[in-house]
């Protein structure tokens, strides 16, 4: 197939040999300091911002999945609700350990998530987006106004559901010290990132993308856009109905107003779009930005100034829309390869790894003619 | 048996007939080149052949199957691919993730449709630049990228629109080499173009639409003496060169 020589010459097609990559080290660096900071630390405190980073991580993630799709959701503390709700009730009113309960919410987000994303996801725009959002604050407010709901179900309205102490009770999902819910946490959410990369890895991570970027190309390439929007959607829920039965024991307490609440979405929408929405290690990245510097702020400050972690949040947010539009993750990614390829001693690494911050207009291309 | 049959088709938006009463066989191996002014309905008849909208009345039938109600996804899946006039790649990743799309309509397997990718861009000869993302490139590596793209889903049917728009002299000989390559791993073409130098050099036979209706249909000497298609399309310029 060889062919006359005109600018368009054979490249060689040697793929890009797989080496141990630093990022892989680096990876494994911070899982052994993580898995060691409870035999160092033993304050509470800062083992209990520890969770909080690992948890809004692992819902963050589990978040991300759906605006792989490029579909956003601000209304995904419902699905943490449900789940919490689910699993607390299934213990409370016939003693299912929330092990077990955890998974009956996560099917039932599932399926939720689909039922829900059917219809909004055929519609192109913003709806979406608008539809999350007002299923969750439908359901806070039923929830919240309703004491005993349908078959009896005891919602405990705007009171919320305490879970049933049984102290140090592993089989329970209850544990007297913090340091069980550190590695549950943590555990959590490497599943969530691993499950994620694995995901961006595969044919559906590829075809997410692709969706994202052009839907009627994808479609021509076939893909059944909603189809995969809708895998995505649910086990985007499902794993956040988990974070909702860990939310519930951990606190051991779960209430509308913030397990469902439009507050919650949005933290878990922020860690995502911060962190860079649409990659794999964005939702961590804005986790361990975000969650210590709004707990710090609200314990220290949030007496004298209230709310001023959601005014730090927002100038936040205004901050990374303006000057990273593709989150945090780039440019990190961008300085860690340059890193990188001054270790492995080579100079620069292939051309356009990564994007640029701002999507460029196109090119003026040459001799195009009307 | 014909690759794919188009019989008395019609589509209208609003008052506008953008196809009218249209009828073409394609057999397996050909060349076919789609011609005609602008609005002529040449990317409404794509776009119908692709079921990105369905015809108001008449048959499309590719193997002999009606096509008439499907879905573009599912049109892909029975081995009909298309590129766009308005390039749509897939800006955010690599050229070769874009090919690797369209190789994962055959295959589950990353690694298998990273090998098929591979294949395609070494056929088209764009291997050299797998790594640039798509908003990176120039509109003549766009239309590269969205022909591999579109082979790597293993198609039985390609239907090409306007491939050679924005391309120099010497790219468009390049691509016309390629295409007739394509052709003869035995895929069938179907390309509207506008630049009829490229035409007449590539396909066996031409079809000139002229407001939804198919005005001529020939061999490119045959189209191109024609009085008719002079005086709707070609012009006096083209008849006398």
């Amino acid at each position: 197939m060889s062919s006359p020589g005109t600018g368009w010459e054979k490249g060689s097609v040697v793929a890009k040999r797989e080496r141990i990559s630093l990022g892989w080290l680096v990876i494994a660096a911070f899982l052994l300091l993580f898995l060691l900071v409870p035999l160092f630390l033993h304050d509470p405190y800062p083992l209990h911002i520890f969770v909080l980073v690992f948890h809004f991580a692992f819902l963050g993630t589990a978040w991300s999945l759906v605006s792989m799709a490029g579909q956003l959701s601000l209304g995904h503390a419902a699905l943490m609700g449900i789940g919490g709700y689910t699993s607390t009730l299934l213990f409370m009113e016939w003693g299912v350990s929330p092990w077990i309960g955890m998974w009956a919410g996560a099917i039932a987000c599932a399926i939720i998530g689909v039922v829900i994303g059917y219809p909004a996801f055929r519609l192109r725009g913003p709806y979406f987006a608008l539809t999350s959002i007002a299923f969750a604050e439908i359901l806070r407010i039923y929830v919240e106004n309703t004491e005993v709901g349908p078959f009896g179900i005891p919602l405990r309205a705007a009171m919320g559901l305490l879970v049933p102490l049984r102290g140090q009770a592993p089989a329970l999902f209850q544990f007297d010290s913090k340091e069980p819910y550190y590695y549950i946490a943590l555990v959590m959410m490497c599943i969530a990132v691993g499950l994620s990369y694995l995901i961006n890895r595969s044919r559906i991570g590829f075809y997410l993308t692709a969706i994202r970027s052009d839907q009627d190309a994808a479609e021509a390439l076939g893909i059944n856009s909603t189809k995969y929007k809708l895998i995505a959607m649910a086990i985007s829920c499902a794993l956040t109905a988990l974070g909702g039965t860990f939310y519930a024991q951990y606190f051991r307490y779960i209430n509308p107003e913030r397990a469902m609440g439009l507050g919650m979405s949005i933290e878990i929408a922020l860690v995502g779009v911060v962190g860079g929405w649409q990659t794999v290690l964005g939702p961590m990245i804005g986790s361990i930005l975000l969650t210590p510097t709004g707990e710090l702020v609200r314990a220290y400050l949030g007496g004298t100034y209230a709310g001023l972690h959601l005014l730090l949040y927002g100038l936040l947010l205004m901050g990374v829309i303006l000057f990273l539009p593709n989150g945090l993750n780039d440019p990190l990614v961008r300085a860690f390869r340059r890193l990188e390829a001054r270790v492995w001693g080579r100079a620069g690494g292939a051309g356009g790894v990564a994007p640029p911050a701002r999507p460029q207009e196109k090119q003026p291309q040459q001799g195009e003619r009307g | 048996m014909s690759l794919l049959t188009i019989d008395r088709l019609n589509k209208r938006f609003g008052g506008l007939v953008a196809v009218q009463d249209f009828d073409l066989t394609v057999e397996k191996g050909e060349i076919v080149g789609l011609i005609g002014p602008n609005g002529a309905g040449k990317t409404t008849l794509f776009n119908l052949i692709a079921c990105f909208y369905g015809p108001d009345s008449g048959r499309i039938l590719f193997q002999e199957r009606s096509l008439i109600g499907m879905r573009p996804y599912q049109i892909c899946a029975l081995g009909i691919a298309r590129t766009f006039q308005v390039t749509k790649p897939f800006v955010n990743n690599t050229v070769l993730e874009n090919v690797m799309v369209g190789a994962f309509s055959r295959t589950g397997s990353a690694k298998a449709a990273r090998e098929k990718a591979l294949e395609m861009l070494q056929v088209v000869e764009f291997s050299d630049r797998q790594d640039v993302l798509g908003q990176e490139l120039t509109t003549a590596d766009h239309k590269r990228l969205e022909l591999a793209r579109a082979l790597a889903t293993e198609p039985k049917l390609l239907l090409l629109d306007e491939v050679m728009a924005g391309l120099n002299a010497t790219e468009k000989v390049h691509l016309i080499d390629l295409l007739r390559r394509i052709r003869n791993q035995g895929i069938t073409l179907v390309v509207v173009e506008h630049d009829m130098r490229a035409v007449m050099t590539l396909c066996e036979r031409i079809v000139l639409m002229h407001q939804g209706r198919k005005l001529v249909e020939g061999s490119p000497q045959e189209v191109a003496s024609d009085p008719q298609a002079i005086a709707a399309y070609l012009g006096e310029e083209y008849a006398a060169a």
